[in-house]
């Protein structure tokens, strides 16, 4: 399964590229995200709680984060394991800015699931990446207004 | 009650199944402190396991104890395979996973959802492996490997030259030829494995309750991994199993999990599988791959074939595979005069489910390829297909028929019974129909096939697998035994046990029916015992519910001890009224003088005599009336020529369906199916009608619903009954069925055995019949499940244009 899209981010590059990579504002944005630590440099621990079709439960997961190219470029590398089985995935995210207060976010992915999940769930995986990802950047938008707040 | 054999009597069982009073694994009780498994199963088809880690599992209260492949590898031998490619087969992964499902923990539990919760606090690290699914290129050079011992993937590999194949094809007018893929689908019965495993620490043994059902080779195969004398591995089957349609078969290897289980966790387990496990970790048919070639004269006839075949047993061949290249091995040219015959035959192992007995075994993937170059021959030499059919057809005379590959057609009658196909489904009027249909847009179409169903398997064919040389080594194999016993107790009442362990195809109507029409006794107060009991049953290694056995070797075992009881009644009733025995016949409960009746005694009288008074009895006789038979056919090993009567009986299936299709949406409909059936003489044609009719949508599955489709990663697509399409009521088209009857010379009764013909032939035939209707369009048909999409998709992509619209 892969996929791409884009959206527009209500922050300028730099400001989006900080929040994009807090943990704590990941957290927050991850669906179902209900651990985030990291254990090494750019790479963290997670545990998603996600329902797809039939297939509940939760995957423990390492994120990491490579190919940093500040504030432009970053892959996110992310292999996870549970009960309704696996998920291997990357993704690509690239910055361009519009203006001072406004960046383009560019983004691909490739995903690939194993087990249960695709046993029963393979027809809703698309649907399901994309409500993924739209929620990840509704939440996203929410949190760079709550960072400029606090600034 | 005389002459009750042939008839539509009633299901016995039906009242319990009907009114909730079956008894399934489910149903009986546990021994006290018995708990429950669960499965953790591999999401990777292919990887190494690194690690497990199970201590998180083991602190919730509830679980009795984890039991990863390290615990249970020292006390199991891998399963015992008939080839000589050294797979190492466990129940669980040891260090490697090869298909996605494989078991890899075993969690036990008080009860099933604390040991499900439990799995998911398992930790295992794998690394990943390249998977391989594809038949053709597990073959290649540089192809994943899964077994590093074996060093390729193929399993077994044996060719087989019978008559003169190179003479054939020099003498042909033209060769046709095409290559062709069978799906891999499964049986979905609405009962899934289930098991009660209990070991006994004090003598070393296993007792098991399992809805399994042969066939009892298996426990052979079971009691040799669990490393005990085969009197330590005790397996009770309940009085009912809620179908299987083979796939029962399979369950042995969980058989032995939950044993040896139940060894390291020190309690009795129960496991009832779940519906997503049955469809990825059970078992199923080999998807297939043909390369056929014919040899042809242009007046339809065919001189020899030549034949490729692939079978994907799965990530590890198991018993009793590769008998699905092999069981139809005998009648590889079907109903057909051939004598010439080359077979290129391949078992290969990818990293998808293992495989093992399903409906039709092997036969839907052996006349898949040989139905359809017989409709494709039809069409390059612009001849009817039925004519090419009748072209080929074994002739009444020729009967008993000796095909190429050693097979011995026991009776029939191939051009009657196809005959009275064309007329029943009004063939030529069909014709004319689709002539007319087509002027107007229409898509109508019709096809036929002719199939030879074998039943009762030879124990002997198996070892096909093996060269003549190799078999030298070991001890031969032949026959089909089955047995069944049959006692009278002191009130003269009658019991039954029978060791074909029905999964609802009501065995113990037709045991009760035939005893009844020997004994003179109603059939309704005949009981049958089908509960098999490997320590206390009579039963043989071919025992069990499969190859369509029990009309042809289960029926003669109930003839035959019923014959021994009848001929004991008979002496001790001749001795009590002092008149010779040659006298005396039964009729009514009484064992009567043929020349004068008067002279009579009840079977009461005579049965509680060998009880209640058994000075009485002739001199020297034992008393009790407990009889015992043993039954096999003649069937031999295999020669060293290759030649092999893989079956005991042959029935005949012809199969007229018509369809019409909707060009806009690839839609196919069925408007008739007819099916013209041999099956010698029917010892209860109610029974056989509902068989045909199941085997039929079974087959109805595998030509247009049913596959388990894994994709290139080796990832299971269709896990859930929304994905996996079986047929149902709705899908079920009009069918009318016809019987001719050819007694078998070589039964007591002339049965043969019937319900997976349809299964067989359904694939084919609507294939041909769909092809028939594209054929405007120059399309081929050469794989399986027929889907609206990939009609539209033929069509749309056809080149040639389609009918006028």
């Amino acid at each position: 399964m892969n996929g791409s899209g884009k959206v527009i981010l209500n922050a300028g590059i730099e400001k989006a590229w900080d929040v994009l990579l807090n943990p704590q504002a990941l957290k927050n944005c991850i669906m179902g995200c209900t651990k985030l630590e990291p254990v090494e440099e750019n790479k963290y621990e997670a545990v998603l709680s996600i329902g797809i079709a039939a297939v509940k439960g939760k995957y423990e997961s390492t994120i990491e984060i490579a190919d940093i190219q500040k504030p432009n470029h970053y892959k996110l590398i992310v292999k996870g394991e549970g009960g309704p089985g696996s998920v291997e995935a990357t993704g690509a995210v690239d910055l361009v800015p519009i203006d001072e207060n406004t960046t383009e976010l560019n983004y691909t992915y490739d995903a690939e699931v194993g087990g249960k999940v695709a046993m029963v769930g393979q027809r809703m995986l698309n649907g399901v990446a994309k409500l993924i990802i739209q929620d990840f950047f509704k939440k996203f938008n929410k949190e760079l207004a709550k960072s400029e707040q606090s600034v | 009650m005389s002459k009750v054999i042939g008839k539509r009597v009633t299901r016995v069982e039906d009242k319990r199944l009907l009114t909730g009073q079956g008894k399934y694994i489910d149903d009986i009780g546990t021994p006290p402190n018995t708990a429950h498994a669960a499965i953790l199963r591999s999401p990777y088809p292919h990887a190494k396991i690194i690690s497990i880690d199970y201590s998180e599992a083991l602190k919730i209260p509830g679980v009795k104890g984890v039991v990863t492949g390290k615990d249970v590898q020292p006390l199991l031998n891998p399963f015992s395979v008939g080839v000589s490619a050294p797979v190492k087969y466990y129940p669980i992964a040891i260090d490697k996973v090869r298909y996605v499902g494989e078991p890899v923990a075993v969690v036990v539990a008080k009860n099933r959802y604390i040991a499900e919760d439990a799995l998911e606090k398992i930790k295992v690290k794998y690394e990943t492996l390249e998977p391989i699914v594809d038949i053709e290129r597990a073959l290649e050079e540089g192809a994943p490997i899964l077994h590093e011992n074996v060093g390729s993937n193929i399993a077994n590999h044996r060719t087989f030259h019978y008559g003169d194949v190179d003479k054939a094809f020099q003498q042909a007018d033209r060769i046709v030829k095409h290559r062709f893929h069978f799906p891999k689908y499964s049986a979905t019965p609405v009962e899934t494995y289930g098991i009660i495993a209990q070991y006994e620490e004090s003598t070393d043994s296993y007792t098991i309750h399992a809805n399994f059902h042969g066939p009892f080779v298996l426990h052979s195969i079971m009691a040799g991994a669990l490393k005990v004398p085969s009197n330590r591995l005790r397996i009770i089957i309940p009085k009912d199993i809620g179908g299987s349609y083979g796939i029962k078969a399979g369950i042995f290897p969980y058989i032995v999990l939950c044993s040896v289980v139940s060894r390291l966790v020190g309690c009795p387990v129960k496991w009832i599988e779940d519906r997503q496990e049955h469809l990825a970790a059970s078992s199923s048919c080999t998807d297939r791959v043909t390369y056929i070639e014919a040899a042809v004269r242009n007046d339809g006839k065919v001189l020899g074939l030549k034949m490729k075949i692939m079978d994907n047993v799965g990530a590890y061949i198991r018993a009793p595979e590769p008998a699905c290249l092999y069981r139809n091995h005998a009648n590889t040219t079907g109903a057909y005069d051939i004598p010439n015959l080359m077979l290129d035959a391949y078992a290969v192992m990818t990293n998808k489910l293992p495989t093992g007995l399903i409906r039709g075994y092997g036969g839907q993937e052996t006349y898949f390829p040989l139905e359809r170059i017989m409709q494709m021959i039809a069409d390059e030499l612009e001849m009817d297909p039925a004519d090419v059919i009748r072209r080929n057809l074994i002739k009444k005379e020729q009967f008993p028929y000796k095909t190429a590959s050693g097979g011995v057609y026991d009776s029939g009658d191939y051009e009657k019974a196809f005959d009275l196909l064309l007329k029943t489904g009004k063939y030529e009027e069909f014709r004319k129909k689709q002539i007319e249909a087509r002027k107007k847009g229409k898509l109508l179409g019709v096809g036929l096939a002719v199939i030879v169903e074998p039943s009762g398997s030879n124990m002997g064919y198996i070892t096909i697998a093996l060269t003549p040389e190799e078999r030298k080594a070991g001890l031969p194999k032949s026959g089909c035994t089955e047995a069944a016993t049959i006692s009278i107790d002191p009130m003269g009442n009658v019991n039954v046990r029978i060791s074909t362990t029905p999964t609802g195809q009501g065995h113990e109507t037709v045991a009760s029916q035939i005893v009844s029409e020997i004994l003179g006794i109603p059939h309704d107060k005949i009981n049958v015992v089908a509960e098999l009991d490997t320590a206390t049953s009579a039963w043989s290694i071919a025992s069990g519910s499969y190859s369509s056995r029990f009309a042809s070797m289960g029926s003669s075992a109930v003839y035959y001890a019923a014959q021994k009881v009848k001929r004991k009644l008979i002496k001790i009733a001749a001795h009590l009224l002092q008149i010779d025995e040659d006298s005396l016949t039964i009729e009514n409960g009484q064992i009567i003088s043929k020349t004068d009746p008067s002279k009579s005694i009840s079977i009461k009288r005579v049965a509680g005599s060998a009880h209640w008074n058994p000075l009485s009895l002739p001199e020297g006789m034992e008393p009790g009336i407990y009889e015992t038979a043993y039954y096999t056919a003649q069937a031999e090993p295999p020669d060293d020529n290759d030649l092999i009567n893989s079956s005991i009986t042959y029935g005949f299936v012809a199969d007229l369906v018509t369809v019409e299709i909707d060009p806009e949406t690839g839609e196919i409909h069925i408007l008739d199916y007819y099916t013209v059936h041999d099956a010698g003489k029917l010892l209860n044609p109610l029974i056989v009608d509902g068989q045909i009719l199941g085997g039929l949508v079974h087959g109805l599955g595998g030509a247009m619903y049913e596959e388990l489709v894994y994709d290139d990663k080796g990832q299971l697509l269709t896990g859930s009954f929304m994905d996996y399409l079986c047929p149902t009521a709705t899908e079920i088209p009009r069918v009318t069925i016809k019987h001719i009857e050819t007694p078998s010379p070589l039964t007591p009764l002339g049965a043969k055995g019937l319900g997976e013909g349809n299964t067989m032939s359904a694939p084919v035939v609507i294939a041909n019949a769909v092809n028939d209707a594209l054929k405007p369009y120059g399309v081929i048909i050469d794989s399986l499940p027929i889907t609206p999409n990939k009609v539209w998709s033929m069509i749309n992509q056809s080149t040639k244009q389609g009918v006028s619209s």
